[in-house]
């Protein structure tokens, strides 16, 4: 885990944080597929929150212990939001909106780690979970209403003449979904974490300025009341990015409305 | 003139002027300000009057936004950040479909403006829905307490 840490070097540098590093170079196919520490982090948050679930339901027991209790708290919290949220047909979801959660959850959390690798401030990744989102979205909203899908994009009760207009906003403001949804992760991550980093910084700077280095923990306790409000943003933006799934989604089961 | 427990909140800004205005007939220095008439004396009051209610009214709003405390912050930051997204999400895509149809059919810069402009449209189409949905969430959550409310015995 020591390779794939960028941090600890004592140098002031915001961005540092983000790079990617190959730890395991492999080509295949002529791309270039090697083991980074995003790759390694993603890895550690499927295994933790996967392991967690798992050893928290080993027994199975009618009254919970503590772990299971946890276990059982996060269950019904998913389970609430999405039959709330896209009714009860979409519960057949629910492996796959709990499983975006328990990751991005994950991801987040692990990221406040010092030193540790945050997954969810690249683009990319939070890109490709939106796309998985807005495919299964499509997929899902085809098979069930066929082309009464259509009927999302063209409200009812709209006199014929603006009816073009209005359709062509629908289709933008339903393509823009996918970049909202992974712009917002991305970018409370990356803001988040730069923050830190730079109050970070400025603890380091101000020790080496002599008399000054007296104010260094200033900027000190402003890092850990960012980290606290930094733990709230983590699990606010996991959920935000579930809950917008399960819309989403319900506008897949029931494009009526 | 008036008790000073009356007007638990807006005491002190209020009895400093009141001290001012009454001293003013012991000193007699200034023959111009002279003692307030009853009229513009009772007209004061119900002007204090007001004033305390106004204030009382504010601290308790205060108080009950205080007690959401930082959950209350972080969800309003999430509601920030979700706003502006879903705005210029929207004139991204708009302008990008724009953009491509110009390359596609030659009309540079006619369809990027236009889409530009409908994308736009369908920013604020995605900020009053997401408006609506969260409001039906602090809505629930809160039971339509918005935080006007005195925080009564139960509290």
């Amino acid at each position: 885990m020591a390779a794939g840490s960028a941090q600890g070097t004592g140098m002031p540098d915001p961005i540092h944080q983000f790079e990617i590093h190959r730890i395991i170079p492999l080509k295949l196919f002529g791309y270039d597929v090697s083991f980074t520490n995003s790759a390694l982090f993603m890895l550690v948050a499927v295994v933790l929150s996967a392991g967690m679930l798992i050893y928290a339901m080993r027994d199975g027991s009618l009254v919970p212990r503590r772990l299971q209790s946890t276990a059982e708290i996060g269950y019904e919290f998913i389970a609430n939001m999405v039959r709330d949220a896209a009714g009860e047909q979409a519960m057949k979801y629910f492996p796959l909106i709990f499983t975006i959660f328990a990751f991005v959850f994950t991801c987040n959390m692990l990221g406040i780690i010092p030193g540790a690798f945050t997954v969810t401030s690249h683009i990319i990744v939070t890109a490709a979970l939106a796309a998985l989102v807005f495919v299964t979205v499509l997929i899902v909203g085809f098979a069930k209403n066929g082309v009464h899908f259509l009927k999302l994009f063209v409200p009812s009760g709209v006199p014929i003449y603006i009816l073009p207009l209005v359709t062509a906003i629908e289709i933008i403001s339903f393509l823009s979904r996918p970049i909202s949804h992974s712009v917002r992760l991305f970018a409370n991550m990356l803001a988040g974490h730069i923050t830190l980093k730079v109050f970070g910084g400025f603890v380091i700077m101000l020790l080496g300025t002599g008399s000054f280095a007296a104010l260094a923990p200033l900027p000190l306790i402003g890092a850990v009341a960012l980290t606290a409000l930094e733990v709230l943003v983590a699990f606010l933006q996991a959920y935000v990015f579930t809950m917008l799934t399960c819309m989403y989604l319900n506008d897949a089961l029931h494009p009526g409305h | 003139m008036v008790p000073r427990g009356r007007y638990p909140l807006g005491s002190v800004p209020l009895s400093v002027k009141e001290r001012a205005s009454m001293s003013d007939p012991e000193q007699d220095r200034k023959p111009g300000r002279a003692e307030l008439s009853p009229d513009e004396r009772a007209a004061f009051e119900r002007r204090v009057d007001q004033l305390g209610d106004k204030l009382k009214r504010a601290e308790a709003q205060h108080d009950t936004g205080r007690q959401g405390g930082d959950a209350l912050q972080g969800r309003g930051m999430a509601y920030g950040f979700r706003m502006s997204s879903e705005l210029v999400g929207a004139i991204v895509v708009g302008g990008l479909i724009g953009y491509a149809l110009d390359l596609w059919l030659g009309t540079k810069p006619w369809l990027f403006l236009v889409f530009f402009v409908l994308g736009f449209a369908a920013g604020i189409l995605n900020i009053l829905r997401a408006y609506r949905q969260m409001q039906g969430e602090i809505t629930a959550r809160t039971g339509g307490n918005l935080g006007k409310s005195v925080p009564d015995d139960d509290d």
